[in-house]
C-alpha cells in the first residue's frame, strides 16, 4: 500500500519541478514581459509588489504566475492586459486595474483565447472594462476573484466574468460588482457556478444564453439592474440561490425564457419586483423555493406549459401568481400560501379548500398595467371577493389543490 | 376657450404621430427576448402607423417579431435598425446593408449587422470576410 501512495507522490513532484523566476523592481528580472521571455514550459514567476506598466502582455508559454501582496498590473485605460494562449496556466494573486475600453474589441484584464486546463485564483480587479473573459477553453477554473466596476453607463462597460463557446468551467467564489453583466455564459455547456456573490451589475447578476446542461448553486444575485436572465437552454439546475432586491419596471429575480427540461429548487427569491417571470418555458419543477417581499411573486405567460410548482412557500407577495391566458397546462399543487384563508377541519395540514393564487386584479394588471393606480381601493377589494366567490375572469383550473395550511421548514433536515 | 381645443386637438395630433423614438440603452428591453438593450451598435425599431413603437436589441429579434402576424406588415411604417459604424443612428432597413459573419458578435447571437452605406460595409467586410445581405435576405435568414 504505502509503494502504491509514493508512486502518484513522485509524479506530482517530478511534474512540479520548474524554475521560479522572481520578478521585481529589486530582482535581476523588472517586468513580467522579461520574465515570460526568459521562462520555459513549466516555470513559475513571482511577481513581487510594485506596479507594472507593460501594455498588453501575450502568454503562449504554459506558466505559473503568482503575485505577491498583489502587485499592481495597470492597464493605463488604453491596453487589453494579459491575453493568454496557452495551456495549463496559472494566474493568482495579481491586482489588475484600468483596461482600455474599446467598442470594437472586447478588452478584458485577462482574455483566454482556445486554452484548456487554466486556473485563475484570487485576484483582484478594478476598473476593468472587461475582467475575465474566456473563449473557446475548456477545463478552467475561475475562483476567489473580485471584480469591482463603476458602470456609470451601461453600454461603455463590459461583463466581469464572461465566458463564450466554453467546455467544463468552474466558476466558484467570486465577487462581482458594477459591471454589465456580473456573469455572462453564451454557448457555454457542463459548467458549474457555485458560490458566487453578484451584486450591484448594471443589466444582470447572471446572464446566460444558449448553455445548456449547467448548474448554478448557492450563488447571491442582489441589487443587479434586471436581476438575473437565463434564456434559449435546456437542461439548467439552478439550485439554493438567492434573488434579492432587483427592484425595477424591467427587473425580474430570475427571467426564464425558452427554458425547458430544468430545476429551480431551493432558491430564494426575496424583495423582487417580479420573482420569476417565464415566457416560452416547459417541463421545468419548482420545488421548495421561498417567495417573499415580492411585487409579483411569479408571473407565468401563456406560453409556457408542463412547469409543476411543488412545495414553495408564498408569502408577503403583492401577486402570488399572475399569467396572461385562460389556458392553464402547468401543475400546482402542495404550496404554501399565506393569501390563502381556507380552513383544515381534518387536521391534516392540508387545505381541505383549493386556493387560487390568480386574483382577478392581478390579471387586469397583466392587461393594463395602467390599473395598477387603483390597487388597494375598495372597489377592486370588493371584485376581488366576487371573482373568489364565483371565478368568471381568471383561469378555473388555474389553482392549488391541496394547499399547506403551515409554511415549509427546507432547513430542518429530514 | 377656443385656444383651449385648438390647444386639444394639437396635442391629440402631436400623440398620434408615428415618429421613431431614440432607442434609450440601458433602459429599453427588447420587445422579443425581453433583454436590456446595451450594445451601441446594434438594435432595431419598428413603428406603427399608430404609433406604437417596438424595440429589439439584435436583427433575428425583430426579423422574428416581423414574420409573426402579431402586427400587420401595412401597419409598420418605419423598421429601421442601428447603423454598425454610426452607433446611435438608426436607418430604414430598407436602404440599410447588411453583413453576416461569425465574427459579428451580437447581443442574441444573430450575427449581422447593419450599415448606413456601401463602403463602411465593405470596409468592415474585410475584417470579417462575411456575406453581404440586403434586407429581403435577412428576413429569409431567421425564417
Amino acid at each position: 500500500m504505502k509503494k502504491l501512495l509514493v508512486i502518484p507522490f513522485l509524479c506530482t513532484c517530478l511534474i512540479s519541478f520548474g524554475t521560479a523566476i522572481p520578478v521585481g523592481s529589486t530582482h535581476a528580472v523588472k517586468t513580467i514581459k522579461q520574465a515570460i521571455e526568459k521562462a520555459s514550459h513549466g516555470d513559475t514567476l513571482i511577481i513581487y509588489p510594485g506596479v507594472y506598466r507593460e501594455g498588453n502582455i501575450v502568454l503562449e508559454k504554459r506558466l505559473t504566475i503568482i503575485g505577491k501582496d498583489y502587485p499592481v498590473v495597470d492597464g493605463e485605460n488604453k491596453y487589453e492586459i494579459f491575453t493568454i494562449h496557452a495551456d495549463h496556466v496559472t494566474v493568482s494573486g495579481l491586482k489588475f486595474i484600468n483596461t482600455g475600453v474599446a467598442s470594437i474589441n472586447d478588452l478584458a484584464a485577462i482574455k483566454v483565447l482556445e486554452s484548456n486546463d487554466l486556473r485563475v485564483q484570487n485576484n483582484k480587479f478594478e476598473n476593468t472594462f472587461f475582467g475575465i473573459y474566456f473563449a473557446n477553453s475548456t477545463n478552467c477554473r475561475v475562483e476567489g476573484n473580485e471584480l469591482k466596476s463603476d458602470a456609470e453607463s451601461e453600454h461603455q462597460i463590459g461583463n466581469g466574468i464572461h465566458l463564450w463557446k466554453c467546455e467544463h468551467m468552474t466558476l466558484d467564489n467570486n465577487r462581482i460588482s458594477g459591471h454589465r453583466d456580473g456573469i455572462y455564459f453564451e454557448f457555454v455547456t457542463e459548467s458549474l457556478i457555485t458560490n458566487n456573490y453578484s451584486e450591484g451589475n448594471m443589466r444582470y447578476g447572471l446572464h446566460f444564453m444558449f448553455s445548456h446542461n449547467d448548474e448554478y448553486r448557492n450563488n447571491t444575485f442582489i441589487n443587479n439592474g434586471a436581476g438575473v436572465a437565463v434564456m434559449y437552454t435546456k437542461g439548467v439546475k439552478m439550485i439554493g440561490n438567492t434573488f434579492e432586491h432587483n427592484w425595477g419596471p424591467s427587473a425580474y429575480g430570475l427571467l426564464l425564457k425558452d427554458i425547458r427540461d430544468s430545476f429551480v429548487t431551493g432558491n430564494i427569491f426575496k424583495k423582487n419586483s417580479v420573482g420569476i417571470f417565464m415566457e416560452g418555458s416547459s417541463r421545468i419543477d419548482f420545488k421548495e423555493n421561498t417567495f417573499s417581499e415580492n411585487g409579483y411573486a411569479v408571473r407565468l405567460q401563456a406560453s409556457c406549459d408542463d412547469n409543476v410548482f411543488e412545495r414553495n412557500n408564498f408569502s408577503a407577495n403583492t401577486f402570488d401568481l399572475v399569467t396572461n391566458g385562460t389556458l392553464v397546462l402547468n401543475t400546482i399543487n402542495h404550496n404554501y400560501w399565506d393569501h390563502y384563508e381556507g380552513y383544515d377541519l381534518n387536521h391534516d395540514a392540508v387545505g381541505d379548500v383549493p386556493y387560487r393564487p390568480v386574483s382577478l386584479y392581478g390579471m387586469v394588471i397583466e392587461h393594463m398595467p395602467s390599473a395598477v393606480l387603483l390597487w388597494r381601493s375598495f372597489f377592486v377589494f370588493l371584485m376581488d371577493r366576487a371573482e373568489k366567490a364565483v371565478p368568471a375572469i381568471t383561469p378555473d383550473n388555474l389553482k392549488d389543490n391541496s394547499p399547506a395550511m403551515n409554511p415549509y421548514d427546507f432547513h430542518k433536515a429530514n | 376657450m377656443k385656444k383651449l381645443t385648438l390647444t386639444l386637438i394639437l396635442f391629440v395630433f402631436i400623440s398620434c404621430s408615428s415618429n421613431p423614438e431614440p432607442l434609450r440603452y440601458g433602459k429599453d428591453i427588447c420587445y422579443s427576448c425581453k433583454m436590456t438593450l446595451v450594445e451601441k451598435k446594434f438594435g432595431a425599431e419598428i413603428v406603427t402607423k399608430k404609433g406604437k413603437v417596438y424595440k429589439f436589441d439584435d436583427l433575428n429579434c425583430v426579423v422574428g417579431f416581423y414574420n409573426s402576424d402579431y402586427e400587420a406588415h401595412e401597419n409598420m411604417e418605419h423598421i429601421l435598425v442601428t447603423d454598425f459604424a454610426h452607433p446611435g443612428t438608426l436607418i430604414a432597413v430598407q436602404q440599410a446593408f447588411f453583413v453576416k459573419s461569425s465574427e459579428v458578435r451580437t447581443p442574441m447571437a444573430g450575427g449581422i449587422a447593419a450599415f448606413g452605406n456601401k463602403e463602411d460595409q465593405a470596409t468592415q467586410n474585410e475584417k470579417w470576410k462575411g456575406t453581404l445581405l440586403e434586407w429581403p435576405d435577412v428576413i429569409a435568414e431567421f425564417k
